[in-house]
């Protein structure tokens, strides 16, 4: 096996921020080469450079034994380099065929269609993804749009594929399907490179690893069997995580009670149908479940911005009619969403505004007519240091923080009141070990104090971490509740079966 | 010796950066480039059309900056266009596209004009009555969008412009009819007593019509930069779901907005009335809804920054005026004078977003 692609001496900083110091790496042809590190490891930068988005700031990269010049995704392409990024290159309203003709078309446009549209039908055979060419990009589920993605760069003719964290969206199922491809795709020759910060996809599917951290390469090129689980995770983060051990507390009063709760979902399909919740304070409950069966509008109701059609809403006793996320934030509801900037962050403002946007209310900043600036600005640098955010100073824009300082900072600002009521919905999405665990400690030390916490997620892992009791939403619908600790492959089985 | 100078330039290029963040200093300097490149243009095309480069110096900058006349008037200019400045700033803050301020000012000189007309209110408390009025009028003609957006998600931009038709045709109205000018029966107001004018405070042609607009310009401070609700709009204005589901009254916000720009528009059509036409009249508000919008957007919406674009522009216009008188200039190249310099600072907002490096490949 010769080397396919080779990284020497790669800098990249961008403002201040170094991302990559002295990085190299190296992959070979037939292998699945996974890149393992933490949020804001540079794994990701590193690549990027490769598929032309970013120009080093020194450093060369070769291909093939030879020196290559990679000045935008043109010639990366032309050079045999594609990727699948996290979020996809995809325009939504147009069709698969378009997209990929936008991509990868020559001369008419016409002409093009016909070609590529033999080609998607011939690569969908021969690996067995099943993609409808006219079918419009926003009808696609997220796994059928990441194969859209790889059809895309295998037209493009790439022998080096790189995966950045291809698994984060997809299913247990899913996932194990796309590794067992990507594993086929090696042994065709080909070279994937697999960003990722999952260990078990390492073990399980890698055939050498890679591990950064804070912008270096610190290991490469060994074979995940010569190296332990607690090895890795040490060379990725500088040191074992913790593994926590929850003592599993009793329940409380009943804080949030639905009943027979329906609602639609945008496109008027039901998403919930007869659901029943019951939380209680000082436990963690972890909703578990595929997504796309109700979990979203479910947050959603809980926060206030979409309606129940019909059902019961109980809050502290109280029944509320048609709960407002004004009457909600009240009575003590907070929430972690699942899109970050969507409904966790205003993303062009500031972190001293986001830190304190939802307790202005209580006067502890100004009343109605004088906003104490000095007073805000001394609560977040508290806010800062206390929940550990990096890179964070109170007047940077949130944007500007990477995914496990965002959330941090979503969780200081949620946690720092007194929360009845703790929604987290897909906290610890594409957050590396270590935010993790601090977004898991927040969430279990606030059911110590007494919050009652719903935990939606699809990763297993994260339910079995830290719930108390752990219930199963499939097709709208609680299909069992269990207390932990329970039977994995039980909670897994009600997940996809169909009832 | 030809391949090296090439490998030098395909082992370098250009990228475009992000910038984490700016300093004032920079930002400062980028802006004044741009002012500078724009104002290269516009006299290149000045001396093109054969204006000498000693008179255009003498055009924009002693008769207008340098010279108490030039001063006052460029201050005189000024204030209507704070006040529309400061009406789309509010207004644009929330994302509330308030193209209707030509027809709130339109409205708020009604409600003057009403108050000078049938004599409303003490002589002594006339001028302030006739300015609650104006903004109230204001108030009321933003009112239906802002309840339209809020309530039933109709789009302000129409339904805004729609409205200044009407107040429009309905001064003609009038103007043409009940409101004509008994003594001259020309289409205009009946002349404001001098109780109902904005007094003059006593340098060159400057009138109270200042006061209005410093007031109008502290409230709107305090307003977005201080309190609660200038805190909470800002939310509204960046990330509308996030505010809605952290709990903030989002269509309160919006509709106050909303009507806090119309207040200003109508304040506006009330200082035009009271201090420089002493009357309604059909063509008072003509063009001020456009540049209302523009010195909001240059001000990047920042109460301060609308002062001095406001200014700025004020000045812009007094010396295209007098370029018009004196050289015999085309109207039209007063507005591209204006469009260039406008083109030339929205231009420098790529490099305050981005830096621009070149970049090599290789070790050297």
């Amino acid at each position: 096996m010769s080397t396919a692609i080779e990284f020497e001496g790669v800098h990249k900083s961008f403002g201040q921020n170094a991302a990559l110091v002295d990085a190299f790496f190296s992959a070979k042809w037939g292998e699945v080469h996974a890149l393992l590190g933490e949020n804001g490891a540079g794994k990701s930068t590193l690549m990027n450079i490769a598929c032309g988005l970013y120009a080093p700031d020194k450093g060369t990269v070769k291909i093939d034994g030879e020196t290559v010049i990679i000045d935008g995704p043109q010639s990366a392409s032309g050079l045999g380099v594609g990727m699948i990024h996290q979020h996809f290159k995809l325009v939504e309203n147009m069709t698969v065929l378009e997209n990929i003709v936008l991509a990868h078309g020559t001369g008419s446009w016409r002409k093009s269609l016909q070609t590529v549209r033999e080609q998607i039908l011939n690569i969908s055979d021969e690996i067995g993804f099943n993609i409808d060419p006219d079918a419009l990009v926003n009808t696609l589920s997220v796994s059928e749009q990441q194969r859209t993605e790889i059809i895309k760069v295998l037209i493009g003719g790439a022998k080096i594929l790189i995966l950045d964290e291809p698994t984060a969206v997809l299913t247990d199922e899913e996932s194990s399907g796309l590794l067992n491809q990507l594993q086929r795709f090696a042994k065709q020759g080909k070279c994937i490179i697999l960003i990722t910060h999952k260990l078990r996809e390492v073990f399980s599917h890698a055939t050498r690893v890679t591990v950064m951290r804070g912008g270096k390469t610190v290991d490469t090129g060994k074979a995940p069997i010569d190296l332990t689980p607690k090895q890795l995770s040490q060379l990725m983060v500088g040191e074992a995580p913790e593994i926590t051990h929850i003592t599993h507390s009793p329940p409380g009063e009943i804080v949030l009670e639905l009943s027979k709760v329906a609602a639609k979902r945008d496109n008027g399909l039901p998403a919930l149908d007869n659901f029943d919740l019951k939380l209680c304070a000082g436990q963690v409950f972890g909703l578990a479940g595929v997504g796309g069966n109700g979990q979203t509008e479910l947050a959603e109701i809980l926060m206030g911005v979409r309606s129940m059609n019909s059902g019961e809403f109980h809050l502290n006793g109280k029944k509320l009619a048609k709960p407002s996320t004004k009457q909600l934030r009240g009575l003590g509801i907070t929430c972690v969403p699942a899109e970050r900037y969507v409904y966790g962050l205003a993303g062009d403002l500031s972190v001293m505004e986001n830190c304190v946007i939802t307790h202005l209310k209580s006067g502890q900043f100004g009343n109605f007519s004088w906003t104490n600036k000095r007073a805000i600005y001394k609560a977040t640098r508290q806010a800062i240091s206390k929940n550990e955010i990096h890179g964070a100073e109170p007047r940077t824009r949130a944007r500007l923080l990477s995914g496990g300082n965002a959330q941090k900072l979503v969780l200081a600002r949620e946690l720092s009141g007194n929360a009845k009521f703790l929604l987290a919905h897909s906290p610890t999405r594409g957050l590396d070990v270590r935010a993790c665990t601090a977004v898991h400690e927040a969430l279990r030390e606030s059911a110590q104090k007494g919050t009652a916490v719903l935990l939606l997620s699809e990763d297993l892992d994260e339910i079995f971490a830290i719930s108390d009791r752990i219930g199963v939403i499939n097709n709208g619908k609680i299909v069992g509740v269990f207390d932990a600790p329970a039977d994995r492959r039980e909670i897994g089985h009600l997940m996809v079966s169909n009832n | 010796m030809s391949l090296t100078s090439l490998n030098f330039i395909r082992h370098r290029r250009l990228t475009i950066e992000v910038r984490q963040r700016i300093s004032l200093y920079l930002h400062a300097s980028i802006l004044f480039s741009a002012l500078v490149f724009g104002i290269g243009i516009c006299i290149a095309i000045l001396v093109g059309r054969g204006v000498e480069l000693s008179s255009i110096y003498e055009e924009f900058i002693v008769f207008t900056f340098l010279d108490s006349a030039g001063i006052s008037s460029v201050i005189v200019e000024s204030i209507p266009l704070v006040l529309v400045g400061l009406a789309a700033a509010v207004a644009f803050r929330v994302n509330f596209w308030n193209i209707g301020i030509e027809g709130q000012m339109f409205m708020g000189a009604i409600g003057a004009s009403v108050v000078a007309l049938f004599n409303i209110g003490p002589e002594i408390l006339r001028l302030p009555i006739m300015f609650i009025f104006a903004c109230m009028f204001g108030i009321f003609w933003a009112f239906g969008p802002a309840i339209l957006k809020v309530r039933l998600n109709v789009n302000e931009v129409i339904s805004t412009l729609l409205l200044n038709y009407i107040a429009y045709y309905f001064v003609l109205n009038q103007l043409f009819g009940p409101w004509k000018d008994p003594r001259d029966k020309f289409p205009h107001g009946e002349q404001y007593d001098l109780t109902e004018r904005l007094p003059a405070i006593g340098w060159e042609q400057v009138h109270y019509g200042i006061a209005v607009a410093a007031f109008a310009f502290v409230v709107v401070w305090w307003m977005v930069e201080r309190s609660r609700f200038g805190v909470n709009s800002r939310f509204v204005g960046v990330n509308s779901k996030m505010a809605l589901a952290v709990g903030l009254p989002v269509s309160t916000i919006i509709a106050g907005s909303a009507m806090a720009s119309g207040s200003l528009a109508g304040t506006a059509g009330f200082v035009i009335a009271a201090a420089t036409e002493y009357r309604l009249t059909f063509t008072m508000a003509a063009g001020y809804g456009f540049s209302g919008i523009v010195i909001a957007f240059l001000a990047g919406n920042k109460p301060i920054s609308t002062v001095i674009v406001a200014f700025l522009m004020g000045s812009l216009f007094v010396a295209g005026e007098s370029m018009k008188v004196f050289y015999s200039l085309p109207d039209a190249l007063v507005g591209l004078i204006q469009a260039i310099i406008v083109l030339s600072i929205t231009a420098s907002e790529f490099f305050v977003r981005y830096r621009l490096r070149l970049a090599s490949f290789r070790d050297t």
